[in-house]
């Protein structure tokens, strides 16, 4: 895994909000949801749209082309047109710094 | 035997009424709570086949459910323009959008180019226009096309032609009702009084604490007729109360039970085998434990109450400090008992406080021996409070118990005792040498009611 980087401060994204990231020249969605911060990848595996058009709604990011669904904890493809689920990353929350380790 | 010589129907069980509990609540009932209505509807057997039958169902399918009002989803599902809900009922699939601030409007879920469903999945969702996975055809939330790749090759193909079918929507009481009948009727014409009755307990002033979605073994039609008596109470749940319950059909759509809790007439127990609760009777501090379930203040009834009405007065404070709600003139009725009203076809609303739930059976696809059954609790939200979002349903399976599911609590060893007997039912339905079954003639007289009014629906 890689090391945690500092990439948002939580007072940038309150609950039930998302906020695109770059890291190492990716687009990484952070996702913060009645259960805690999450990170995953902003592309959508179906069509590559930007996820951070989409909508989170509770623990579901949603995709803003054919409404596919990612569970953002895990990154796991929740409904079709997606299969494929998209990456999820590390995160951590340090007072207001969001950190967050790329998994790969 | 007295009731043989009584005209069928109008036998009940001895002891008090619920309309003598009511006589005798703490706080005013609401006026519809008193009313009373209730007819003879006959005797005759009901056929098992009408549960077991494939082209029995597939008449439903067609005649039924694609004709009858029916709730896809709540409005709080739908806060923001794009929302949208997809909701399923045997092979129909339709697709529920917000698709202006002030406007909800519903489209059968199928691509007009080659037919495919464009949202997969059953629930809620959030787009802000509908793209075909498979081609790429595009409408924007109205259901108008906006854009089709080589739109060359389709010089037949325009917003005029091709739009998404729309399905008929109405709100009422917080819920989003279709039909996919375009020339139905407007959904006041198959509530009778339930317009009127809601009035005074407003189903849209709640949110979804919690739902819960589990298949059941049995037809849609014998899960739901688990719900529409408390005859089975004595059985099924170990229970003394049930044997009171007061039953009303209102009309060819709507029935109601009211079923206190907190109290019970030993007299009523009187053909029932055994002296069990006849004989010592309860005494009220026992049935004081009994409620200790819903977390009451009390352990003792004190002198000069009842164990419903210190159940009721605790509820009331315990409830409403955790809602901030103002429950101080709510009846005792309404914060204790199972008041449930049936809408035709598959659709239960509980106006009570304590006892707040919503259930709707439907079948499960095109499985004629299992259903789907959705299990809200709709909990009262302050005056002026935002709806917040509503939970995920908890997806139960056949084999899983509802204890699995921790936001139920109490209530969830009641509904795998009320679930429980649905297998065997089912089964038992097709070794049955006797061809219908047989209904009481007060007390499952709901069950009656619902059967008649099918019969409509599939005659039509």
């Amino acid at each position: 895994m890689n090391e945690f980087l500092q990439v948002a401060s939580l007072s940038d994204l309150p609950q039930g909000q998302t906020l695109c990231v770059e890291i190492d020249g990716r687009e990484v969605l952070l996702c913060h949801t009645a259960e805690g911060v999450y990170a995953v990848d902003n592309l959508c595996s179906h069509a590559d749209a930007r996820l951070c058009d989409g909508k989170l709604k509770g623990q579901k990011i949603l995709c803003p082309l054919h409404g596919a669904a990612f569970d953002v904890r895990d990154g796991s493809a929740l409904t079709r047109p997606a299969i494929t689920p998209i990456a999820s990353h590390s995160v951590t929350v340090d007072d207001d710094a969001i950190l967050v380790a790329l998994t790969d | 035997m007295t009731e043989k010589t009584a005209a069928p129907g109008s036998a009940r069980a001895p002891g008090h009424t619920v309309a003598s509990t009511l006589a005798d609540d703490t706080r005013q009932v609401p006026p519809p709570l008193m009313e009373q209505s209730f007819e003879f509807l006959g005797d005759e057997d009901i056929p098992c086949s009408r549960y077991t039958s494939r082209a029995f169902a597939d008449l439903e399918t067609e005649r039924l459910w694609g004709r009858s009002w029916q709730w896809a989803c709540r409005e709080e599902h739908l806060q923001d323009v794009g929302d949208n809900y997809v909701y399923n009922i045997g092979p129909y699939s339709i697709i529920v959008i917000r698709s202006e601030e002030d406007n909800i409007q519903a489209f059968i879920n199928s691509c007009s180019h080659r037919g495919t469903k464009l949202l997969g999945g059953e629930g809620a969702g959030y787009s802000p226009q509908l793209t075909c996975p498979f081609h790429g055809w595009t409408w924007n939330i109205k259901g108008e096309l906006e854009s089709l790749p080589a739109k060359w090759d389709f010089p037949h193909a325009s917003a005029e032609t091709h739009g998404l079918h729309p399905v008929k929507t109405e709100l009422w009481g917080g819920f989003v009702f279709f039909n996919l009948d375009p020339n139905a009727k407007p959904l006041a014409d198959y509530m009778d009084v339930m317009p009127e009755h809601f009035s005074h307990f407003p189903l849209e002033q709640r949110r979804i604490r919690v739902h819960v979605q589990k298949i059941l073994p049995a037809n849609w039609k014998a899960s739901q007729e688990a719900f529409m008596e408390a005859y089975h109470n004595f059985e099924t749940h170990n229970a003394p109360n049930g044997a009171n319950t007061q039953y009303d059909v209102f009309g060819k759509y709507v029935s109601r039970f009211i079923h206190n809790i907190g109290n019970y007439s030993p007299e009523s127990l009187s053909d029932y085998p055994g002296d069990k609760w006849r004989d010592p009777p309860l005494t009220e501090n026992e049935l004081l434990q009994m409620l200790s379930i819903f977390g009451l203040d009390h352990d003792e009834v004190p002198a000069g109450e009842t164990a419903r009405s210190i159940a009721a007065e605790d509820l009331r404070r315990r409830i409403g400090k955790g809602l901030g709600v103002d429950l101080s003139a709510v009846s005792d009725c309404m914060m204790l008992d199972s008041i449930e009203y049936h809408l035709f076809p598959n659709m239960f609303f509980f106006p009570g406080i304590t006892v707040p739930m919503v259930y709707r059976f439907r079948p499960n696809g095109d499985d004629v021996d299992s259903c789907i059954f959705d299990l809200m609790i709709l909990e009262p939200l302050p005056e002026g409070a935002e709806h917040p979002e509503p939970p995920e349903p908890e997806k139960l399976s056949v084999e899983q118990s509802y204890t699995e599911s921790e936001a139920l609590s109490w209530l969830a060893p009641v509904y795998d005792e009320d679930t429980g007997n649905l297998d065997l039912q089912q089964q038992g339905f097709k070794t049955s040498r006797k061809p219908g079954i047989t209904l009481g003639n007060y007390q499952e007289s709901r069950i009656r009611r619902v059967h008649m009014t099918l019969d409509e629906f599939l005659q039509e």
